[in-house]
């Protein structure tokens, strides 16, 4: 991963994960970093965030690469632990989980629904590399229209989330989430700070979707190429501003949805209620 | 002492309640329903929270949740539900999280029977989760006032041994009605065997030491310990390593930390008549046991040299019973025979072993009674409809 | 009383045979005795068929099944022809005429009619005062017994079905008195 900034490192990471074992010219890095700095400029401690991660590259190149507590789920199961553990932790405490594509869109999608539903404290980061890569590359549930994967040889088409239409921030704007943005790192990355930001400091389900580039599989099966200018521009021209969207876009980026704190909290809410009903005996 | 008739479910809500539980996650489901129902009154009443999952599967991972940031948690389901926890089982097998699970048995497989007994997951309960290299602690109580004991008994073990422990009870146990005596003082709790551990602190770094010792705090999130844990390999520490040698290290706690301090819960049997080394031992586990426990007390009376063992502690499989050479008959509520493939694993070679198998109801006495008659007179048991099969 | 009863109440979905063997169960433990209750159902839905087993008894009680029922109650035709042959010689079925139309002479237990439902509808206007109609006959059974006192069982009815409390007294003591 690409870290210039040595401070964030010896404040944020531990140098046993960085650099990671993530492929050369892999996407995550930027990612990461976004997500670093944003620690860095909410002027976040180690002590203060509880960092979630789980399977897939997203999961396995980001877990215990923060200083502080980690933890990584099994596949898709982040959201229902993170969940409980919100209920254990004192309300200052942040959960960010650094999750993929398809632990939170394909098998955790329920899950990730659930948590949108009861609004629970928890900051997702989408790290979206368009599918299955550290399988070795197949299609997932945001992977473009006619891509070539090894399990879409023939171009995608079956329809997915990001398909006719479709964004999967509708579902999870529909399901209570209460801040919702995309950003593609290489073409905004000034903004993907900030709104990582917001997401922090919303008190309730924030979800940061940031699509980026898999060089080794994604590219080289879909382009035919592992250079990764090749890949960023493919990247950044099929990436436009929200309300800016061209014909070819296929991520529109920026804040989707912002009702940060205008939602009960999800734990709040249970231990508001047990508080009242210890007390009083009822609601 | 608070003395009254309830279901076996609410006797296990007060239970996990009196252990420290604090956090239960459900999903409704047959006959462990009214569990979940009586957590999410009584919880909020003594500080705690209930969770209504989306699915089981989030239901235990509800758990882990909770667990991994310091509460005491519990889940329960049946057969259908407690296969949707194979995925968070290992996730708190491997990270070692202590939490209860307990598994009330209904007449399977699939959806099968819901309002009627099964012993379906007698195996399904020492394997709740794939690849191996780790031990099940599973208690197997056959009344409504035991399987209290056995969840309070259940958290004890969970936190001293670092690990989810499984309570199998069955359909009759939970949904059943029964007189219930309920303790209030710490000293009727003792007189009643029970035992409390509460949950205490790691402070790291080494979380996950290459060793069989009892009494190692699990990971905690949010106490700032750089604590890890993930689904892959740990290294002492938590970091994710996919080394063979350290994965050894790590199995070998799964597996040792259970196997080398099993003094800690074998004591959990019932032995009736087994004093003068009787002919047919008759084995048995949950509601079966009670009915096996009356029929062995008959077939004394008319004579006939039964003795009854009941296991209370089902895994790991206590073998020590098991070394006499004898006629042995399992008992159980299925019709595929699964206890009785581990008695004659664990029985001297060449020993007599026999299966009784039912499901959906209790064995009647006449039933038992004849089948131990035809096992000590040595006649073979007659296929009768799908009751009784010769093993 | 004698070391265990065993009781069977059986009939339809709604009718509140589980609610009748709860209530029973409840007066065994007001009385010191010890209790099991077993509920077992076809289906999860209401007009199946649904059993309650009551056992009382001195000491701990081991099987909670009743393989030879001291009593059945049989609120419907399925239920009596159901579990009629495994009540005890000299055991007793108390069936309700309205629901049991085929009465099966050649039984060797003794068996008597209980119309509840004709007694609730004729004093109440409802059916739903049927229960306590048999609940007050069980009394007078239980208490020939020796077993249960006639009052504790009464305070249980009323314990665990708070409403009509004025009704379901009147209608148990009809029970007890008609059996």
């Amino acid at each position: 991963m690409e870290y210039y900034s040595s401070n964030l490192i010896e404040e944020y990471l531990r140098t046993r994960k960085i650099p990671s074992t993530a492929c050369s010219g892999c996407g995550l890095g930027m990612n990461h970093k976004v997500v670093i700095q944003a620690f860095k400029e909410l002027g976040l401690k180690t002590a203060d965030i509880i960092w979630g991660t789980s399977i897939g590259c997203a999961g396995r190149q980001t877990f215990a690469t923060f200083k502080g507590d980690g933890f990584a789920g099994t596949h898709g199961r982040a959201y229902a632990i993170a969940r409980g553990l919100r209920i254990a932790l004192p309300p200052e405490k942040k959960i960010v989980l650094s999750v993929g594509d398809g632990d939170a869109f394909g098998i955790g999608l329920m899950h990730l629904i659930h948590s949108a539903r009861v609004n629970a404290d928890i900051t997702v980061i989408v790290h979206d590399n368009l599918g299955y890569q550290s399988t070795g590359g197949q299609f997932g549930f945001t992977t473009p229209m006619g891509v070539k994967t090894d399990s879409s040889p023939y171009g995608m088409f079956e329809p997915n989330l990001m398909s006719e239409g479709m964004d999967v921030m509708h579902i999870l704007k529909g399901a209570g989430a209460t801040f919702l943005a995309r950003h593609v790192v290489l073409a905004d990355g000034a903004m993907a700070v900030e709104s990582v930001k917001k997401a922090i400091l919303n008190r309730g389900f924030s979800l940061v979707h940031m699509p980026h580039p898999c060089v080794t599989n994604f590219a080289m099966k879909h382009l035919g190429s592992r250079v990764p200018v090749e890949i960023f521009r493919w990247f950044k021209e099929r990436t436009a501003p929200l309300g800016q969207e061209k014909p070819n876009t296929i991520w529109a980026t920026g804040i989707w949805h912002d009702a940060s704190n205008t939602r009960p909290e999800f734990s709040e809410v249970m231990w508001g209620a047990t508080e009242k009903i210890r007390r009083t005996g009822a609601l | 002492m608070k003395r009254f008739l309830e279901t076996g479910n609410f006797a296990i809500a007060e239970a996990a309640i009196i252990a420290g539980c604090r956090f239960f996650a459900g999903y409704p489901i047959t006959p462990a329903t009214e569990l979940a129902e009586s957590m999410s009154l009584r919880l909020p009443q003594v500080d705690g929270v209930y969770l209504q999952a989306e699915d089981e599967c989030a239901a235990m991972h509800l758990c882990i949740g909770a667990a991994l940031g310091g509460m005491k948690a519990m889940t329960a389901t049946s057969g259908p539900g407690f296969i949707l926890y194979a995925d968070p089982f290992g996730w708190a097998l491997g990270c070692e999280m202590p939490m209860v699970v307990l598994n009330s048995g209904r007449v399977g497989p699939v959806s099968g029977i819901t309002g009627a007994p099964g012993q379906g997951e007698f195996y399904n309960t020492r394997y709740p989760t794939q690849g191996g290299n780790y031990e099940s602690v599973v208690l197997a109580p056959n009344s409504a006032q035991e399987a209290m004991a056995m969840v309070i008994e259940a958290f004890y073990l969970s936190e001293r041994l670092r690990m989810p422990v499984t309570v199998l009870a069955d359909q009759l146990i939970t949904d059943g009605w029964e007189d219930i005596s309920i303790p209030e003082t710490e000293e009727e709790m003792k007189e009643m065997g029970m035992r409390f551990w509460p949950r205490k602190f790691h402070p790291g770094p080494d979380f996950y030491p290459a060793t069989d010792a009892l009494d190692i705090p699990p990971v905690q999130m949010g106490k700032n310990t750089g604590g890890l844990c993930s689904d892959w390999t740990p290294t002492e520490q938590g970091y994710d390593i996919e080394e063979v040698e350290d994965h050894h290290k790590h199995a070998y706690r799964l597996i040792y930390k259970v196997r080398n301090n099993r003094e800690l819960f074998a004591h959990h049997y019932e032995k009736k008549y087994m004093d003068d080394d009787p002919d047919l031992v008759v084995v048995s586990y949950g509601t079966p046991s009670r009915v096996v426990n009356t029929a062995v007390g008959r077939a004394r009376s008319q004579g006939m040299k039964v003795g009854s063992l009941r296991l209370i502690n089902l895994w790991p499989f206590p073998d020590e019973h098991f070394t006499r050479k004898a006629k042995y008959l399992a008992v159980e509520l299925n019709w595929d025979g699964q206890l009785v493939r581990e008695i004659q694993r664990a029985v001297p070679k060449d020993s007599d072993v026999h299966f009784l198998g039912i499901c959906g109801d209790l064995p009647t006495n006449q039933d038992l009674l004849e089948t131990f008659d035809k096992i000590l007179k040595n006649q073979p048991l007659q296929r009768k409809g799908w009751e009784m099969e010769a093993w | 009383m004698k070391d265990r009863i065993e009781l069977v109440a059986s009939g339809f979905g709604g009718q509140g045979v589980v609610r009748l063997g709860q209530i029973l169960g409840e007066a065994g433990v007001k009385q010191g005795l010890r209790v099991t209750m077993l509920k077992s159902h076809g289906t999860e839905m209401r007009g199946g068929y649904v059993r309650s087993q009551v056992v009382l008894a001195k000491k701990v009680v081991d099987s909670p099944i009743c393989e030879s029922p001291d009593y059945l109650i049989a609120l419907s035709s399925a239920a009596y022809n159901r579990f009629k042959h495994t009540v005890a010689d000299n055991g007793l079925i108390i069936y309700d005429p309205d629901f049991v139309e085929e009465v099966d002479n050649t039984l060797t237990c003794s068996q008597k009619a209980l119309p509840a439902k004709k007694l609730a509808m004729d004093n109440f206007g409802k059916p739903l005062f049927s229960n306590s109609v048999v609940l007050g006959a069980i009394a007078k059974l239980l208490e020939e017994e020796g077993a249960v006192n006639k009052e504790v069982l009464l305070e249980s009815l009323l314990a665990i079905i708070p409403k009509f409390k004025e009704e379901n007294k009147q209608a148990f003591e009809l029970g007890y008195k008609s059996i």
